[in-house]
This record gives C-alpha cells, sequence and structure tokens, in this order.
C-alpha cells in the first residue's frame, strides 16, 4: 500500500466537493442572468441540482468492477460538461426555444456525476483505512470544500474571471485530479495509457476554453438586444451597436435607441422638412449632433443647399457613417456628399469660435439625461446658436417627448424664448420612440409661413400632416417651467424625473 | 522649506509633485535682519503700494481711475496677487488660494462697478444685476458625502436623524432672521465690508464670546450641526469654532444677501483659476507698474515728511530707494511689523492670528465611481479633517473631460497657528502625502490608483483668522490708522475676515485717503 495515497485522495475529496459546488453556482448565476428572477432560478437549480445528486449516488451500486477507472472517466467527464456549460448556455440562449430543457439537462448531468464521486472514492479507500476515519475525513474535506466554493466564488471568481472562465478553470482543475489519480495509480488501472491521453487532451480543450472566453461573451451582449448584433464599438465618448432583425436595422448608444430604419424617416422628415421648407432660399446648413447624417439625407434633397456644416463629437460614429455599406444605403451616402463637412469636435466649444452665419441649424443632440449634455440645452448655449443664426434663418431642436416628459419638453421651449427668440413648437408619433417633440425658433421680427407645398417623395410630412403636428392636445399641452441654465440645470432634473416614470 | 522646484517621486506612493509655497526665504532676510548691500540707485515716487494681494491692486485701480498714474506696486514674489495666485498644468488650470466670490451685496455699490467693469456683470434687469453665465458656478454645484452617500447641498440631511434637522432649521432660520436684521443705527447687523455694519452693541458684544459659547447658550448640541459649522468656520477662517467669535460665525451666515436676475441668492462665481481669474482682470490695467521680486526692508520718515523706502530686488540681488510722498503698506500686519521700527505704531501684533493652510492640487486620470450625486464644483465629506475638494474643470464647456484637477483645502487648525506652521514647515512631501491620500482614499475608495501627480503649496499665514474679541477691538481700530498721514494700511487682516470683498474696499480704502491728502 502506497502510504501517499491518503493525503492526495483527500485533497482530491476537496478539489471534487469545490468543483462541485462552483457548477451548481455557476448554473444558478447564469440562470438569474438570462431568466431573471434570482430567487426562483438558484432555488430550483440547488433543487434539481442536489435531487440528480442523489440520483447518482443510487445508481453508484451498478458500478462492480474497476471503480477507480470509473472515478477517473467521471472526473473527466464532470471536467469537460461543467467547465463547457457555461459556454453552451450562453450560446444556446438565444436560438433554443426551451432553454430552460438544456439548462436543465446541464444541471442534472453534472449533479450525476458529481453524485457517484463520493460514493466511489469512499468504495475504493475502503479497504485501506478504518470506515469511521475513512467516512470522517472524507465528509469533513467534502463540507470544507463547500464552504471554499461558497465564499470564492462571489469575492474572487465572478468579479475577477467571470461565469464562463470560471467554469473552464474548474473544469480543468476536475480533469487535473483524474489525471494525477491516474499517475498515482497506474499500476492498479487497466488502460490507464487512454485515461492519461484522455485526460492530457480534455485540459487541453478546456484551456483553449479559458483562453478564448471572452470572444464568447461579446456574443453574448446580443441577450440585452433582442436582435442580432452585426457591429458594435467603443468609441473614446460612447459605445455605438447596430442590430438587424430581418430587415430593420437599429442604432444604439450606450444601450439607448438612437433609430430603427423602418420608421426613422419619421423623425428625420420631421425634424428637417417643416423649416427647411420654408426657406426657399437657404444656402448653409449647420447641423449639431446627427452624426449618423439622416438628417443630411433630408438636407440634401433640396437643390438649393450649397453647403452642409455637420459638428458632431465622436469621429467614431461619423466615420462609422461614412465607411459602412449598409449604413451608407440607409442615409444615401450623406456624410459623403462634396457638399457635407464633418467636424469633430465639441459644438459648445465650435459655436464660441464662429462668426458665419447659417441659415438653418438642426440641433439633434441626445437627450438631456446628466449635466454633461445639459449644458447644450442652456440659455447660454442657445444665446450662442443665435448668434450665428442668419436674420430671416430659423433653427430647429429635438425637445425630446412632450407626452412622458411635458415639463422638460416645455423647459425647452421656455428657454429658447428666453434669449429673445419666437418658437414654433410641434410634434409627431414615431413608434420606435413614441410622440416625439422638436421646436423651431426664429427671430421675432420673422414670420413662419407654412409651406403649401412640399418636395416629391416625403412619406409623412405634407402640408396637413403639419397642422396636426403643430397641434397640442390637452395630455401634451404647455406647462409653466423655469428656464435652463448652466447654474440651475433644471431640465436634467425634470428629464430624470419624468423619465424615471417610464423606464 | 523649499520654495523652489523639486520634483519628488514618493517612495511608498507612486505618486510624484512638487511642494511650494510663499518665498519663505526673502521673507526671512526681513525677520532675521540680513545685513544687504548699500542701494545703487534712487528713484522717486508719488505713491508707492507695497504687496500685490487684491488689496494692493486694488489700491492701484482706484488710483488709476481717479487720473493718478504717479504709483508703483512692489511685490516681494515672483508673482503677483499674493493668496489669489493660481497655477496651470496639461490638464486644467487650478487655484493655489482663494477660488471664489459670492454675488455683491446690492448696496456694495463699489464692488458692483468694479464686476461690471470686469464684464462679471453683464448687464441689469429690473434692476437686478445680471451675472455672467459663464462666471455662475454651472450646476451641479456642491455635495456632501455622508452617511455612506453623496447627497446635494452642504448642509446635512442624508441619514440624519430628525431631532437633529430640527436643530439645523432652526439655525438657518435664526441666522436668515439675523440676515435682514438692522441694528439701533439703521445699519445692517451683518454686512460686507465689515465695516459698513451696524455698531450697535448689543450685537458687537457677539464678539467676545466663542461661536462655540454661543451655540451652547442657544442650545446647539447636534453634532450634525456643529460638524456643519465647524466646516464653515475652518472654510472661511481657517480655525474651529471654539476659536472664532460669535460674531464672525454669525457673521459667514448673515452677511450675503446678494440678489440677481438671474441666480440665487448666495449664488456664487468661481473660474478653473480661482479668484486668479479676477487678479488678472486687475493687472491688466497696472500692469506696468508692478514690479515683482521687489522686498521692501526698510521705512525711514525723510525731513520734508517725504518716505524713504528701501528695496532690494531678490532676482538681481542688488538694493535700491524709493523716495514716495504716501505709501500704502498692503502687506499682513506681521510683515508691516519689520517695517515700522522707525514709527510709532502702537498696537499688538501678537493680537493677530494667522492660519495655516495646505492645498492639494490633485491631478487625476478618473474619478472611481461614487453613490449618489455625480461630481460638483465643491465636493465635502461628513468628519473630515479637510474642507474637501473643488473640482477646478467645472467651469469648462467641453462636454467629456477624464483627466481632471482637483484642489484639496485642508486648514491646520489641530494646534495653535504658530506651532501647526513650524510642523507645517518641517513636513516633507511624503508626510504630506500620508496625510492627505488616506483620506482622499476614504472619501474615494481606489483613487489612489487613479492619482498622477500632487502639487502641494503651504501658505505658512494663510488667513486672519477673526478670534475672540479681535474684529471689533480697540487694537484693531488702532491698526487701521494711518501714520502721520502718510503711511496708510489696506488689507484684509485689518478687516479681521480674510475674503476678496474685504481686500477690495480695504484697498479703495487706503487709495481714497491717499488721493484726499493729496489734493
Amino acid at each position: 500500500m502506497n502510504k501517499k495515497l491518503p493525503a492526495l485522495l483527500l485533497i482530491s475529496v476537496f478539489v471534487v466537493a469545490t468543483c462541485g459546488l462552483i457548477y451548481e453556482l455557476i448554473a444558478g448565476t447564469l440562470a438569474s442572468y438570462l431568466l431573471g428572477d434570482s430567487v426562483t432560478q438558484f432555488s430550483t437549480i440547488i433543487g434539481v441540482y442536489l435531487f440528480s445528486m442523489g440520483i447518482g449516488s443510487w445508481i453508484s451500486k451498478y458500478f462492480e468492477k474497476n471503480i477507480l477507472s470509473w472515478f477517473i472517466q467521471i472526473e473527466i467527464l464532470v471536467g469537460l460538461v461543467g467547465g463547457f456549460s457555461s459556454t453552451v448556455l450562453f450560446l444556446v440562449f438565444e436560438s433554443i426555444a426551451s432553454f430552460r430543457i438544456v439548462l436543465y439537462g446541464f444541471v442534472s448531468l453534472t449533479g450525476i456525476l458529481v453524485g457517484l464521486e463520493i460514493p466511489l472514492l469512499m468504495r475504493i479507500l475502503k479497504d485501506r483505512y478504518e470506515f469511521k476515519d475513512l467516512v470522517s475525513k472524507v465528509f469533513t474535506f467534502d463540507y470544507i470544500g463547500a464552504l471554499l466554493a461558497s465564499l470564492i466564488f462571489p469575492l474572487l471568481l465572478i468579479p475577477h474571471l467571470g461565469l464562463v472562465k470560471t467554469a473552464y478553470m474548474f473544469g480543468m482543475l476536475n480533469v487535473a485530479v483524474a489525471l494525477i489519480v491516474c499517475l498515482s495509480f497506474k499500476k492498479e488501472i487497466r488502460a490507464s495509457k487512454y485515461l492519461k491521453s484522455a485526460s492530457m487532451v480534455s485540459i487541453i480543450l478546456l484551456l483553449a476554453g479559458f483562453v478564448y472566453a471572452d470572444k464568447i461573451t461579446s456574443f453574448s451582449e446580443s441577450q440585452t438586444y433582442s436582435d442580432t448584433i452585426i457591429y458594435s464599438k467603443s468609441t473614446p465618448y460612447q459605445r455605438i451597436i447596430l442590430t438587424k432583425k430581418n430587415k430593420v436595422l437599429r442604432l444604439f448608444l450606450n444601450g439607448n435607441l438612437q433609430f430603427s430604419s423602418d420608421d426613422e424617416y419619421r423623425y428625420h422628415e420631421a425634424l428637417v422638412h417643416p423649416g427647411l421648407q420654408a426657406l426657399p432660399f437657404a444656402k448653409h446648413v449647420l447641423v449639431m449632433g446627427g452624426g449618423d447624417g439622416l438628417a443630411v439625407r433630408e438636407i440634401l434633397k433640396y437643390s438649393n443647399i450649397d453647403s452642409v456644416t455637420l459638428v458632431d463629437l465622436d469621429k467614431g460614429m461619423t466615420s462609422l457613417f461614412q465607411s459602412n455599406k449598409i449604413l451608407l444605403a440607409l442615409n444615401k451616402n450623406a456624410l459623403l456628399s462634396p457638399k457635407v463637412k464633418v467636424i469633430n469636435a465639441d459644438a459648445f466649444s465650435w459655436i464660441k469660435a464662429q462668426h458665419k452665419k447659417f441659415d438653418f441649424i438642426v440641433i439633434d443632440f441626445p437627450d438631456p439625461s446628466n449635466y454633461a449634455v445639459g449644458k447644450l440645452y442652456t440659455n447660454a448655449f442657445y444665446n450662442l446658436v443665435k448668434g450665428i443664426l442668419a436674420p430671416k434663418g430659423l433653427m430647429v431642436v429635438q425637445s425630446t417627448s412632450p407626452y412622458v416628459a411635458p415639463k422638460s419638453f416645455w423647459t425647452v421651449n421656455k428657454t429658447l424664448e428666453s434669449v429673445g427668440l419666437k418658437t414654433i413648437p410641434y410634434h409627431n408619433y414615431v413608434p420606435s420612440f413614441g410622440e416625439w417633440g422638436y421646436i423651431m425658433a426664429t427671430d421675432p421680427d420673422n414670420i413662419y409661413k407654412k409651406p403649401q407645398q412640399y418636395l416629391p417623395g416625403l412619406r409623412f410630412v405634407s402640408k396637413e400632416s403639419l397642422d396636426l403636428m403643430l397641434f397640442f392636445p390637452k395630455d401634451m399641452a404647455k406647462v409653466e417651467t423655469d428656464v435652463n441654465k448652466l447654474n440651475n440645470q433644471i431640465l436634467v432634473k425634470y428629464f430624470e424625473d419624468e423619465w424615471a416614470n417610464v423606464l | 522649506m523649499n520654495s523652489c522646484y523639486k520634483k519628488i517621486r514618493s517612495t511608498k506612493y507612486s505618486i510624484k509633485g512638487t511642494l511650494q509655497g510663499p518665498n519663505a526665504k526673502a521673507g526671512h532676510i526681513l525677520r532675521d535682519k540680513i545685513k544687504l548691500p548699500p542701494p545703487n540707485n534712487t528713484r522717486k515716487v508719488k505713491a508707492l503700494i507695497i504687496g500685490s494681494g487684491i488689496s494692493g491692486l486694488s489700491a492701484g485701480r482706484w488710483l488709476k481711475n481717479n487720473g493718478e498714474t504717479d504709483f508703483e506696486i512692489l511685490e516681494l514674489e515672483n508673482h503677483i496677487g499674493g493668496n489669489s495666485y493660481f497655477g496651470t498644468n496639461k490638464v486644467s488650470s487650478y487655484p493655489l488660494g482663494a477660488h471664489y466670490i459670492t454675488i455683491a451685496n446690492n448696496d456694495d455699490n463699489l464692488l458692483i462697478d468694479f464686476l461690471q467693469e470686469i464684464n462679471v456683470i453683464t448687464h441689469f434687469e429690473k434692476e437686478l444685476p445680471y451675472y455672467n453665465d459663464y462666471y455662475l458656478t454651472f450646476d451641479p454645484e456642491e455635495r456632501l458625502l455622508i452617511n455612506g452617500e453623496w447627497q446635494e447641498g452642504l448642509v446635512p440631511d442624508f441619514g440624519v436623524p430628525v431631532t437633529d434637522k430640527e436643530q439645523i432649521k432652526r439655525f438657518l432660520q435664526e441666522v436668515d432672521q439675523l440676515k435682514n436684521t438692522k441694528g439701533n443705527d439703521g445699519k445692517f447687523l451683518f454686512n460686507i465690508p465689515l465695516s459698513s455694519s451696524s455698531t450697535d452693541p448689543n450685537y458687537r458684544k457677539l464678539d467676545k464670546i466663542s461661536f462655540h459659547s454661543y451655540l451652547e447658550e442657544k442650545d446647539y448640541d447636534s453634532k450634525y450641526l456643529l460638524w456643519y459649522l465647524n466646516y464653515a468656520c475652518k472654510d472661511d477662517y481657517g480655525q474651529k469654532i471654539d476659536k472664532i467669535s460669535a460674531w464672525a460665525g454669525l457673521h459667514y451666515f448673515a452677511s450675503r444677501r446678494g440678489k440677481a436676475a438671474n441666480a440665487e441668492q448666495n449664488a456664487i462665481l468661481t473660474w478653473p483659476e480661482g479668484n486668479g481669474w479676477i487678479m488678472k482682470q486687475l493687472v491688466k490695467q497696472l500692469k506696468d507698474h508692478i514690479k515683482t521680486s521687489v522686498l521692501c526692508y526698510g521705512l525711514k520718515s525723510m525731513a520734508n515728511g517725504d518716505i524713504l523706502a528701501s528695496i532690494f530686488n531678490t532676482h538681481t540681488n542688488t538694493t535700491a530707494e524709493i523716495i514716495a510722498e504716501k505709501i500704502i503698506l498692503c502687506a499682513p500686519q506681521f510683515v508691516n511689523n519689520r517695517l515700522l521700527g522707525n514709527f510709532n505704531r502702537n498696537i499688538d501684533y501678537k493680537a493677530f492670528n494667522y492660519s495655516p493652510w495646505l492645498i492639494a492640487n490633485i491631478t487625476i486620470n478618473e474619478l472611481p465611481e461614487s453613490k449618489g450625486i455625480n461630481l460638483c464644483w465643491d465636493n465635502v465629506a461628513y468628519n473630515t479633517l479637510s474642507v474637501g475638494y473643488v473640482n477646478s474643470a467645472q467651469q469648462h464647456l467641453k462636454l467629456s473631460e477624464d483627466k481632471k484637477v482637483i484642489t484639496y483645502y485642508l486648514p491646520l487648525c489641530d494646534f495653535e497657528p504658530a506651532v501647526a506652521r513650524l510642523a507645517a514647515y518641517a513636513r516633507s512631501y511624503e508626510q504630506w502625502l500620508d496625510i492627505v491620500v488616506p483620506e482622499l482614499e476614504m472619501i474615494h475608495p481606489g483613487i489612489t490608483d487613479a492619482i498622477e501627480n500632487i502639487d502641494f503649496w503651504v501658505w505658512g499665514h494663510g488667513m486672519i483668522a477673526p478670534t475672540r474679541d479681535f474684529v471689533w477691538s480697540e487694537n484693531l481700530e488702532k491698526a487701521k490708522a494711518p501714520i502721520d498721514n502718510k503711511i496708510f494700511f489696506a488689507h484684509s487682516d485689518l478687516s479681521g475676515v480674510s475674503i476678496f470683498e474685504e481686500a477690495f474696499h480695504q484697498g479703495i480704502n487706503a487709495a481714497k485717503q491717499v488721493l484726499n491728502v493729496t489734493s
């Protein structure tokens, strides 16, 4: 009898117990992430796992001969199944209708294999030890292993490795145990060479999985988007994600929907045409924000336009919309037109340095959800815009939803008025956003003449639809608000309050 | 203590930076009466202003605006501005001392005129001043880390028990009432400049007891309220409530009632370089009159009544003489003490207590996420030694900037000023890191790794403290008096409170006296 054995095997018990609990925790955590409702998920997973362990323990009686070889094979299997579990579950989540069947399948399989481990191990050791000693030692190490697993899982493994890498790591540990047992006992096992090579191969496969784990998780980002992600990029300013489902393309910036290709024309036509159609002599147009080029696409439909200047902070965004084939088809190469000049700069700083005047100014900034963007909705900023607006010119500001956020919408209106402009607010329904608002502004001495005729080919804006847009029903009627200022950004506060009710 | 640049890399932390402060070497030439070479030239000037802090610059402005151009302003340091000095690095400009002013009280016409001159007030609407939108502190203005979260505003509220909140409310109501109360002479009890406050003895007597005693008498014992009041005294006066007079403590809350067309009462104006911006505006008109690196080390009366000033240029190491008809001493009194040996000025210089300060300008890559309100202009943590830090990039217009310079203010008020001062001079760069970094780490766990650089600035005699029986004492009254109608005094320490407005008015006051006597 080899005196080394007990320590080695007890350590194996320890490792095996740790691994067993880790797989259970991984399954529970994954289920919570993907299915939500963590209480139910953890509860049912623990139940199914323990039940499967019971099945494993029960069928252990059917193993008569070559128990040591079986133990080693079971270890290898546990390692492979447990190790690859996270990956398979992540990948499968999207496409399979009954994700739960696969999930509980994995949990049961792992549970059965783990349930076999302790009984088989006890039988292997039964002749080498006093029974009372054996029982005490094995269970002690089993439970200590479980404690270790439950502590390191939330404190070390998830924050530093993540679910997928953790699974691979413990898979490798399981197979390592198999290999060590195999090597130590090689004289007592048949086909030890086969088992040894099987272990090595498994470890290599698991190692490969560990190394490439990141590629797998990036696939899984799609779990938060209902469509398939076809492009994602992190610029210094934001995370840009493009999804596609059938023919519909959607753009998300930091998780917020910017447009959906099936109904964006409603937004962009409403943003541009009520204003620009009323300025037949307009030559120079400024667009601030709107790095997707869709507003520019509408603007370029007018032959009288000589130049369009687009100022968008994010070069990553504008270059994407100047190069990607699908997006170029959508914005009709707008940003590549010789009439268009793209400037990547901060709007506030850029505008302070401007002297040239523009006939039409489109302000298409992200919603005022934080103090940084909020500066672009203040009286100080609008004063600067007024300074570069031609005397007979018009400007238009996207002003969020007058239905969901009336105080926010009317604050933009009040702020524009406070710098001495006359405002023409209007709204329309964009299915992806809901009711959305826009506000045109011009010098009080100018008279805004509703266009009698529009360019051919427009799908939404027309003489009649503008009348509908200009009318505000009672549930979106004007409310009294304050002016949004740099030293008191009430707009951000209203916006946060009003949208908190919805999101 | 070193005033020259030394890039020191700390060994325990991987943080580098400098340890600087006012030029002690030059100052000590004065103190230690070091023998200097005989003067090699003499020149004449009508008015000589000694000191280019706000008092001196304000005096210069008044002289110039009233047609007097024959004057010089001498400055000991190689830079102008006194406590309004500022620094600049690749990331931002940042203050080294004074960093904001409040909007003016509407009866302070001299200040309002000046603010209009420099376009801080752009115009008037309905008779109220409209302050420049770019100089009013951008939202969000201030936050307090208390009970684990950052709350909006500095008055303790989050997680504060109801009884404490009621005491805080009672106190704020009381000072609000005092704010609008006038004394038996028809003047506001507490006003800016201090000299325009009521002389009503019923309230003046509050100067004789400490703020702490006053609060005890009025049954204010909430630890949250007392922390807030200690914070206020440390912030403006550099000392705690047991050292500050009750009159001064109340003045902090009850003296500001400025109304603006486009801001709330007590709104704050600030710039990335702090009050350095205002100083720059003053300097624009006075550039040709200011001489830096010039130390005045002696004053003597001449037979014809003029004053002979002996000056030493610390750059060229040469001395010279200036004969002036009038002198305005705009240096702190402990400096004037060394200059007036030949004159009779029977005042007790020891009654002047100056609070030492440490300012740390910290360049960080990115502030760690925190629970509650995001980064504001003024960020204070409950129950810490410092009075918090200021975000020097608050007034920047750019949308996104991760790297920042934050300016951290630590009043050295745990010991007597003289002791704290000596300890401060003796401290090394590493030792300052040991004081500052742990507090920052407590406020923002994980910040140590994001710190790129810390530059320390030690103000040995940072600001005058309005201690008990000082502001309205006979001693201070005597100190304000000119000598022989030839030597005039202007400095915030003669008001007893070190704020921009006091220095501003002191300078004008002295210049007026000079012009009166001249004409």
